[in-house]
């Protein structure tokens, strides 16, 4: 993945101009046009000189990132604009590359969301599944730390809906955290009490969108896990359903220990409140099996909430297994997170950073992560 | 209007370090419509009667009915002729020397066919490269003739040519027109006349009696009648750096078609498949890939089906790394079961083979191994035609002994529907 960052971070070469003032391609020498992305001939990347002619097709769109308003018809589209991330080449109508045969990946596969400068998720494939059935929806007010809304599920089972439900409930999860703002509230206490009950109305409303995405006569429902983190100035509220986490994660230095919030409902997290340490009890059989979950057969779906004040600077991450498999003590993605954004602090950057060391590490699982600074 | 689908059998899944990708793809096509009438050029055929001394008074006299019932069967407006054929070719229909040597059809012409029909004198030899050479000349005095058909009768050996000859004359033709072969009685050779069969994209087949001739050509001509679609081509694509190792037609008959590639571009390989009517036929390709990491997806081939120049459809092989032994261990049943037709073809030849060659060791185990793999594909009518030519001690095991009496016509009816395959049941 190194490889991929390197592509994007540097800068592709602008089309060559010629004696009879048209532009040519710097990597095969083909007619191009100014306001072209991509060569029509090689698919070689370009840098457009002019803007895209009104009316022109919108067919050099820059990559789709999926925040807010993206409509759900809109997934699995095949973006075919993009050359080939394996060799530069076309990518077919049909889907794959017309000189090496890789698969495009999808918007479902890959994709980003951005709100607002201190809040920024990843959300991808990783690198053994042949799906993305991991979703994350982040919401946040513009200015540094005052309002996000971060919200991650993973769809565990292997249903053929579990991609779609798992990104429905995500959505519908936020939806309701940021329409749901109680204001005016007396008490701190009743300020937090407020809050976690948005999160417990997000959970049963997403659990309602997951079995809405659920064919009826699906024999092996879809189901998802749910983790959500509200953040309010310094006040973090959190709710968990499965094994998808919330961790603080202070600056070191800073003073606060570094912390995972959300408990996880699982076999090896009822193991460890047996006595068994976590390391064996995560890698034993069955660890990953989770004893709650969202969707048409929970049982209860029923979040456990939690708050904490926290002191900034710091991280708050909330992320599905896909990345704490690699990292599971808070401690561990401290550092982590300190050695990925030690060359800037951008969300964003460390989001996508997150994701790439997974996938360095094996990338067994798909891969969320939804982060807000402050 | 015609349409087109192609379906796509396989196991994508690749075990780690997996490289090759086995897939059938089913072409179907439908509302063909009739031979050219569709539009898109005029058709043209042309009837090749061995009139050699050796076919004598009853099997010419079954060859003049049979050639007429042929004329009957093709559509007015088509371009037709019809060549005598002995150590010479001569052109026995139109009764021209110069210029166009094919007429359309139409009620007059169709009469003095059959007059010219009448005519034929069975007298000389047999040089099978000279009637088709006269043939692919007859086509291209036609400009523009868009389908092109012959039917070829023989009932001998090519004597009056070496292999040599014969092989310049195919090459000669191959791609100016398709060519239906058939045989008359027993002696003929069978591998002789599917060379040129294979070539010109025909089918080759075994009349055993005069009589059964006229009925077999009135339903050759008429199955070339019914195919609208003057000539479509499979094409391959292959990723950068991929191999493809080989595409053969595996239904209605087995044909290897590797050799035949012409390059459309670097990464696509055509195949012709000549003229096609309201059928499916089957394909199997297999492309060897570098293998990718567990959980990566590529394509291996579009296999497409060209009309002209127009991909008319297309079919996706893919291939996915897995780990999940369930999922990369799974044979799939199609390519299970061409695979096993394609040896049962081979046997069969091979096994004829040796046993013409007197090697009775050889032919036993090729046609026990032939027995067995009729048995497993379910392939029947080839289990009844090995009936005929070994006796089955267990079809299981594929043990079997030669009989010691084996009527010809039976050995070469087996030697010639060999390459036919079966469909895979439910």
């Amino acid at each position: 993945m190194t490889d991929h960052l390197a592509q994007s971070a540097a800068a592709p070469p602008a089309a060559i101009p010629q004696s009879d003032g048209s532009l040519s391609c710097p990597h095969c020498g083909a007619e191009v046009a100014a306001q072209e992305a991509f060569c029509e001939a090689c698919g070689g990347a370009l840098t457009p000189t002019a803007a895209v002619p009104a009316g022109a097709p919108d067919t050099m769109a820059p990559p789709i990132e999926i925040t807010r308003s993206i409509k759900t018809e809109d997934e699995d589209t095949v973006v075919v604009a993009r050359p080939c991330a394996n060799c530069g080449g076309v990518i077919g109508a049909d889907g794959y590359c017309e000189t090496c045969g890789t698969k495009a990946p999808t918007e479902r596969d890959h994709y980003t969301e951005h709100p607002a400068s201190w809040v920024a998720a990843c959300c991808d494939r990783g690198v053994r599944h042949h799906r993305n059935e991991d979703a994350t929806a982040v919401a946040a007010e513009p200015n540094l730390g005052s309002r996000a809304v971060l919200v991650v599920c993973d769809g565990v089972s292997t249903s053929l809906d579990s991609d779609v439900a798992s990104l429905a409930a995500a959505r519908v999860a936020r939806d309701v955290l940021v329409a749901h703002r109680p204001a005016g509230l007396g008490t701190p206490a009743s300020r937090l009490a407020a809050i976690a009950g948005a999160i417990v109305k997000a959970a049963s409303a997403a659990n309602a969108a997951v079995i809405d995405n659920t064919a009826h006569d699906s024999e092996n429902a879809a189901s998802c896990t749910f983790a959500a983190a509200v953040v309010e100035a310094d006040l973090v509220v959190f709710g968990n359903v499965g094994d998808s986490r919330v961790y603080w994660l202070p600056d070191h230095g800073s003073g606060g220990d570094a912390t995972e919030l959300s408990v996880d409902d699982s076999v090896a997290q009822a193991r460890i409140e047996m006595g068994t340490p976590r390391e064996e009890a995560e890698s034993g059989p069955q660890a990953h099996a989770i004893t709650k979950w969202l969707g048409r057969d929970s049982p209860d779906f029923t979040p456990r909430t939690g708050s904490i004040s926290v002191r900034p600077p710091g991280w708050v991450l909330v992320c599905s297994d896909g990345l704490w498999n690699y990292a599971s003590e808070a401690t561990e993605l401290q550092s982590l997170v300190a050695e990925l954004s030690a060359q800037s602090p951008d969300p964003l950057t460390l989001a996508v950073a997150l994701v790439d060391w997974a996938k360095g590490r094996g990338g067994k699982d798909n891969i969320s992560v939804a982060l807000a600074r402050l | 209007m015609a349409e087109f689908t192609a379906e796509v059998y396989q196991n994508e899944f690749l075990p780690e370090g997996g490289t090759d990708v086995n897939a059938i793809v089913t072409l179907t096509c439908s509302g063909a419509g009739s031979a050219g009438q569709t539009g898109s050029g005029d058709a043209g055929e042309i009837i090749i009667v061995d009139t050699s001394g050796s076919m004598g008074r009853t099997k010419l006299e079954a060859a003049k009915v049979a050639a007429a019932a042929a004329v009957d069967q093709i559509i007015d407006g088509t371009w037709f002729a019809i060549v005598a054929g002995t150590h010479q070719a001569y052109l026995a229909f139109p009764l021209v020397r110069s210029g166009r040597g094919m007429v359309q059809m139409d009620s007059n012409a169709r009469y003095a066919a059959h007059q010219a029909i009448s005519q034929f004198r069975s007298d000389g030899g047999t040089a099978m490269g000279t009637w088709l050479m006269l043939a692919g000349r007859l086509f291209d005095s036609v400009p523009g003739l868009a389908q092109r058909h012959a039917i070829l009768l023989t009932d001998g050996e090519n004597h009056n040519e070496t292999p040599e000859q014969l092989t310049n004359a195919i090459h000669g033709v191959t791609g100016k027109f398709q060519c239906d072969c058939r045989g008359v009685g027993v002696d003929w050779q069978v591998a002789e006349v599917r060379r040129i069969a294979q070539a010109l994209l025909g089918s080759v087949d075994i009349i055993p009696e005069p009589d059964q001739m006229s009925q077999v050509f009135a339903e050759l001509m008429q199955q070339s009648m019914s195919r609208g679609i003057a000539d479509a081509q499979l094409r391959v694509w292959a990723p950068q750096g991929a191999q493809v190792l080989f595409v053969r037609q595996v239904s209605p008959t087995v044909e290897d078609l590797t050799s035949r590639r012409v390059e459309i571009n670097p990464l696509t390989g055509g195949y012709p498949t000549g003229s096609w009517g309201d059928e499916s036929r089957d394909y199997h390709v297999s492309v060897r890939l570098a293998a990718k990491a567990i959980g990566q997806e590529q394509l291996a081939a579009r296999v497409q089906f060209a009309v002209g120049d127009q991909v008319v459809a297309q079919g996706l092989v893919k291939a996915r790394w897995s780990d999940d032994e369930g999922l990369t261990t799974r044979i799939n049943p199609e390519v299970a079961h061409y695979t096993g037709q394609t040896e049962l073809a081979e046997a069969i030849q091979e096994g004829l083979a040796a046993k013409a060659a007197g090697d009775d060791e050889t032919a036993t185990k090729k046609l026990g191994r032939a027995v067995q793999l009729a048995e497993q594909t379910g392939n029947e009518e080839a289990t009844t035609r090995l009936r005929k030519v070994v006796d089955i001690e267990d079809s299981e095991t594929g043990t079997v002994r030669l009989k010691r009496a084996v009527d010809k016509v039976d050995e070469m009816a087996l030697d010639t529907a060999s390459t036919k395959t079966t469909r895979i049941r439910g």
